[in-house]
């Protein structure tokens, strides 16, 4: 026989059957849509923060604050609570070191921003304007005005959100602008309020989404002398290490003569060591998500086989008929295969679109909504991700190859059993 | 002297019915030449139907030999069987046509399980229906068809694969006498007039008498 007429044939059978068939793709189709979505939209948030990451933290940085955390120096982890303070002049330490280009001294520190009548919780950076220029050429960018390069006055640079939270044009601030950042120093009694008024000089271009280290959107920018007296302190949060190249090796040596020359008492953070645990961690999620998935296309493809053991009794008489006109046992079995072919290609098909239909439904709803200052205020600080799902041919392909994969394996049982019914026997079945 | 088109040996059949061994045939020696019309009668029980399933090679005999053109169907395996069912013309008394097939669908499997082209199955199902008179009714499915056409349709389909014989299995025993005589006509005429060889099985005995030669049988054997 054919293969065009056993397609043909096992085709009839299915549609003589639609609402069974139907239920039984509809299986296929939802374990394929679970694979399909999970895998989609978790690659496509991987991307994002990779991405993202890449932009506000520059793969040749290290990031160096104090005490223990999340460091990768052998000193990192024995490192215990101690009045070891990092001081904004230990970057003319780091500045010393081989192979580092340039160290930046941040502050940052939560504040009210006033514009006008408006009033907001904001991050306030204080950073040399200069340095982190040139750290992050790409992303602390004005878009209007300019970033002055030695600021003396009480300048301010504002991120894209800042001026315009609701990406409509209603601007809180604009250059020339005059804003007011209020603190309240706690470290003191009683606490009291410093005033800080700024002009702002610059609005920074749109970086998207949220930043470890790196410029963003949501924050106010002032200069790092500013910041010290504003502030008070001689402390900073981190210090931004640019290195000559993103090698590994110079990462790892740069990493370790840092820890040294403050003998354990830093933490040294690579961004490409960030990456990595993120990406593994991510690796990880996606093996889990798929095998959670999988088992609902374990459970289609045993719905497959029940069907078809029902439909094999049901069409006994029909595969004696066939038998007695001279069909061979291999067709039969070809036959009902082909059948399972049949729902495993329209299942995966269906699955793929919809996996991927739900997968960007659930993107717009994740990353849908308005600015930072939606319900609270201090979302700001958080940011907003735009999850745009990947589907990879990987993914595709292998959904597909699954699904037919399943499809068949469970129906080789019913299709040999069909194959091995003997004439005589299935021609007198009732 | 041609090779006889069904010879069978002493042939003898025994299945288990549950865990009792029915002796269904108990040697049996036949030998059908081509271009006869053999009627083969008997009472419930006397075996026809095993013998039946034995000539149309759907099933193998315990003892005896059973040559079909010459072949030992006990030396074939299941692909050889499929084979040589292909070169028989089956008609069953519960005709067995494939419901969700029309009548010229069910003509045209038989066709395509030999692997013929679409175009030919096709104008040539048209053919035999015309020839068992139901070239009006090619699109009907069987449900659409009284029980005389639905039989006529399983005689397009026998005919189909140019079948070295004709194999019917009480052909009449679903439909009323006067479809009945209409239908035994149809199976003289393709006896007479193309020279179709035909072994009938049947118990009515006003059919068995058409025949050119009668077997009678009996518990097993012919009498």
């Amino acid at each position: 026989m054919k293969v065009s007429d056993v397609l043909s044939y096992a085709f009839g059978a299915i549609r003589l059957r639609k609402l069974r068939a139907g239920l039984t793709t509809l299986g296929v189709v939802i374990g394929i849509a679970a694979i399909v979505a999970l895998l989609s939209i978790s690659q496509g948030l991987q991307d994002t923060i990779t991405e993202q990451l890449q932009t506000g933290f520059a793969t040749d940085t290290l990031i160096v604050s104090a005490g223990g955390g999340f460091g990768m120096g052998p000193g990192a982890m024995t490192a215990t609570e101690s009045d070891f303070k990092l001081l904004i002049n230990y970057t003319q330490i780091i500045n010393e070191l081989e192979n580092v280009r340039v160290a930046v001294a941040i502050i940052q520190k939560a504040s009210y921003v006033k514009f006008g009548e408006r009033e907001f919780i904001l991050t306030i950076v204080g950073v040399n304007f200069t340095k982190y220029t040139n750290i992050y050429s790409s992303t602390f960018v004005a878009e209007t005005g300019e970033i002055p390069l030695d600021p003396e006055n009480e300048t301010v640079v504002v991120g894209k959100r800042v001026s315009d939270p609701w990406k409509n044009g209603t601007s809180f601030c604009d250059v020339d602008d005059t804003v007011e950042i209020i603190w309240t120093n706690a470290s003191r009694l009683p606490p009291k309020n410093e005033t800080y008024v700024g002009h702002v000089a610059a609005v920074l271009k749109e970086i998207g989404g949220f930043s470890l280290t790196g410029p963003s959107d949501f924050s106010v920018y002032i200069p790092i002398s500013q910041a010290q007296s504003f502030f008070g302190t001689d402390e900073c949060d981190m210090i931004i290490v640019q290195l000559e190249n993103d090698d590994e090796a110079t990462i790892e040596s740069v990493s370790e003569a840092i820890d040294e020359a403050f003998s354990g008492q830093v933490s040294v953070t690579s961004s490409t060591a960030v990456l990595d645990i993120i990406s593994s961690v991510f690796s990880t999620v996606e093996i889990f998500l798929a095998g959670i998935a999988a088992i609902s296309l374990l459970v289609a493809g045993i719905g497959i086989m029940n069907i078809m053991i029902v439909s094999l009794m049901e069409r006994t008489r029909e595969i004696g008929i066939l038998k007695a006109l001279g069909m061979k046992s291999r067709t039969v079995l070809l036959i009902f295969l082909s059948e399972a072919v049949i729902v495993g290609l329209m299942g995966a098909a269906f699955g793929i679109a919809s996996g991927w239909g739900l997968a960007n439904v659930v993107a717009r709803v994740f990353s849908g909504g308005g600015g930072f200052m939606g319900a609270g205020n201090h979302a700001a600080a958080a940011g907003r991700m735009t999850i745009t799902p990947v589907l990879t041919p990987t993914v595709f392909l292998g959904a597909l190859a699954f699904g037919l994969i399943v499809s068949v394996i469970f129906a080789l049982y019913p299709a040999w059993r069909a194959s091995k019914l003997k004439p005589v026997e299935a021609l007198r079945y009732e | 002297m041609t090779t006889p088109v069904v010879e069978r040996t002493n042939v003898k059949k025994t299945y288990m019915l549950g865990k009792v061994p029915v002796n269904a045939l108990q040697g049996v020696n036949l030998k059908v030449e081509k271009g006869d019309f053999v009627a083969i009668s008997g009472p419930s029980g006397s075996g026809k139907s095993t013998l039946l399933n034995m000539i149309g090679a759907l099933d193998k005999p315990t003892e005896g030999k059973v040559f079909i053109e010459g072949v030992n169907v006990s030396t074939l395996n299941d692909n050889g069987l499929a084979d040589l069912r292909r070169r028989i013309g089956f008609v069953f008394q519960f005709f067995n046509l494939i419901p969700r097939l029309t009548a010229r669908g069910n003509v045209e499997l038989t066709m395509s399980i030999t692997g013929l082209g679409r175009d030919e199955r096709r104008k040539r199902a048209e053919g035999l229906l015309e020839t068992v008179g139901l070239k009006e009714r090619v699109n009907h499915k069987p449900a659409e068809l009284s029980g005389g056409e639905r039989q006529r349709v399983a005689i397009a389909r026998a005919l189909a694969n140019n079948p070295k014989f004709l194999l019917m299995d009480e052909p009449t025993g679903n439909i009323d006498s006067k479809t009945a005589k209409e239908i035994i006509e149809l199976v003289m005429r393709l006896n007479e007039e193309k020279g179709a060889t035909i072994i009938i099985v049947t118990h009515d005995q006003q059919i068995a008498s058409q025949a050119k030669r009668t077997v009678q049988m009996l518990d097993g054997l012919i009498v």
